[in-house]
């Protein structure tokens, strides 16, 4: 700017009065001056203008304000406990199915019919009758591996496969 | 033109809206996305902690029940109704067997035949001489299809296990053959030695007492506490279980009327009901103050009724409403052992 002394800026304003754009040279600024950002813009590699972008929301959120050495380590001790617990649980689940399921197994193979007759009295023989039909469902058949697990000498673990209020009509 | 004109009006509209509001924005979809995410495990967690108190609530009011019957030894499962070491528990447990012992806080204590039902299908015990915890009583009759329970028992030679289940329906006929009054079935599964144990809901209340399985033991039946309450009431009363008869056979009638379709078929001579003026042909609506609609509905009116109670039946009799005075007599298929001495009797 030192160049230019006070005579030499009136004299380029006395002749630059005169200049005018064309007449429809404002009815078409705006559309145009985004035309040109745009192809100023599609000159660039598409990563920059992704980082461009990721960079001004960024700064419209204000993250930087926002971090902390505090906040990150809170939120990296969390993630941490988060993660932690999900690694703890899910053997724990998948270990305990195996062993439910195999009890239920052991128990479906289990004898039930002596805990059955145990309930049944001479002068209800169609009781009798219809319990040991039950009784006799494919579900509780017995096989030589359910039996290991149960010594002679145990007792006979009661749970009837049928109630025994049982009554053969509707009479009051 | 117009489309950039719409790209325009919309990052314009985007720029309306504050830094703040938009931070907001996207924090609450955060917190949404987490809660969503983690929903399924918090509830299933919940349910899991409210089993885990119950069962800590509740097991040292469980006990195992052993026993000697002609078969050899049994065991089953039991549970305190009261702190002074009366037991309830399965009939198939408690009825047929002698020399009983319970598992109590480590120790083996002898325990006592008080009586036992086989209608109802329940056994009392008692342990004399110690102070006992015992489980609240609740109302079976709160509960609905769907409704969460729980079960503590001792499965085969197991320690003391939950169950967790739902009830699933409310069955008087199971097989072809009537129950004496309405049983719960629970899609809870369950194991040998669980007979007798107690079926809890999710305030720690006994609503249930287990007698059966269903099938492969996916599933089981529990008598309803309200019918267990009953059998403890006549024993408190009369020593024994004393289940009302009158003497009505009832069947579908061909038309409903005053909302009922329960018909006397048969009134069997020499019972009250033929001493009442009970007619073949009349229209049960009440008995007692439990209505009437279905011949069915005869189980649960007439499991509450009492031998030696007067009990008034609402009939119609063409157009004619009456009420008909009964003594209910003993029920013939109630098992009648000979009277035990109560101690509540004794102590009277």
């Amino acid at each position: 700017m030192n160049e230019f002394n006070e005579n030499d800026i009136g004299t380029l304003l006395r002749l630059k009065r005169h200049e005018q754009p064309p007449p429809d040279y404002f009815d078409n600024f705006l559309h145009e001056f985004h035309r040109r950002q745009r192809a100023e813009l599609l000159r660039q590699p598409l990563w920059r203008i992704a980082l461009q972008r990721a960079q001004d929301f960024m700064l419209q959120l204000n993250v930087p304000t926002l971090t902390s050495y505090p906040a990150a380590a809170t939120a990296v001790v969390v993630c941490a406990a988060v993660l932690s617990l999900k690694v703890y649980q899910t053997p724990e689940s998948a270990t305990a199915m195996p062993a439910v399921a195999t009890v239920a197994v052991q128990q479906q193979a289990a004898p039930v019919a002596v805990s059955v007759a145990s309930t049944v009295t001479d002068d209800d023989e169609s009781w009798s009758l219809s319990t040991r039909d039950f009784g006799s469902t494919p579900f509780r058949s017995v096989s030589d591996g359910a039996r290991t697990h149960r010594p002679a000498a145990s007792p006979r673990y009661v749970l009837d496969s049928t109630p025994v209020s049982y009554e053969p009509s509707l009479r009051f | 033109m117009s489309r950039r004109y719409d790209s325009e009006a919309a990052r314009r509209g985007l720029r309306h809206f504050s830094p703040a509001v938009v931070r907001l924005l996207l924090v609450l979809c955060l917190v949404v996305l987490a809660s969503s995410v983690s929903a399924q495990q918090q509830s299933a967690t919940e349910i899991s902690r409210e089993v885990k108190e119950i069962f800590a609530r509740s097991s040292k009011a469980v006990v195992k029940i052993r026993g000697v019957d002609q078969h050899g030894k049994l065991a089953g499962t039991g549970f305190f109704i009261d702190p002074t070491g009366t037991l309830f528990t399965a009939f198939s447990v408690g009825a047929d067997a002698d020399n009983f012992t319970v598992e109590f806080d480590g120790k083996e204590f002898p325990a006592r035949q008080l009586m036992s039902d086989r209608r109802s299908g329940v056994a009392m015990l008692k342990v004399d001489d110690i102070t006992t915890p015992a489980l609240p009583i609740g109302r079976s009759e709160e509960l609905e299809v769907a409704t969460p329970v729980i079960t503590v028992g001792f499965p085969l030679d197991l320690p003391q296990t939950p169950s967790f289940g739902m009830v699933a329906g409310f069955d008087r006929k199971f097989l072809g053959r009537y129950f004496s009054t309405t049983h719960l079935r629970l899609n809870l599964p369950t194991q040998r030695g669980e007979a007798g144990a107690p079926l809890l809901n999710f305030k720690g209340e006994v609503v249930g007492i287990l007698v059966s399985s269903v099938d492969n033991s996916s599933a089981c039946y529990a008598l309803p506490i309200a019918a267990a309450e009953k059998i403890r009431s006549d024993y408190v009363r009369f020593g024994e279980a004393r289940h009302g008869w009158v003497g009505i056979n009832v069947a579908p009638a061909a038309k409903s009327v005053e909302g009922s379709r329960a018909q006397f078929t048969e009134i069997m001579p020499g019972t009250p009901a033929a001493e009442c003026g009970a007619k073949p042909g009349d229209i049960l609506l009440e008995v007692g103050k439990t209505k009437v609609h279905e011949p069915e509905d005869v189980i649960d009116a007439s499991f509450f009724i009492t031998a030696g109670d007067t009990v008034p039946i609402t009939v119609m009799r063409g157009e004619e409403k009456l009420t008909l005075t009964v003594e209910a007599d003993f029920h013939p298929a109630a098992q009648r052992p000979p009277v035990i001495a109560s101690p509540f009797l004794l102590g009277r």
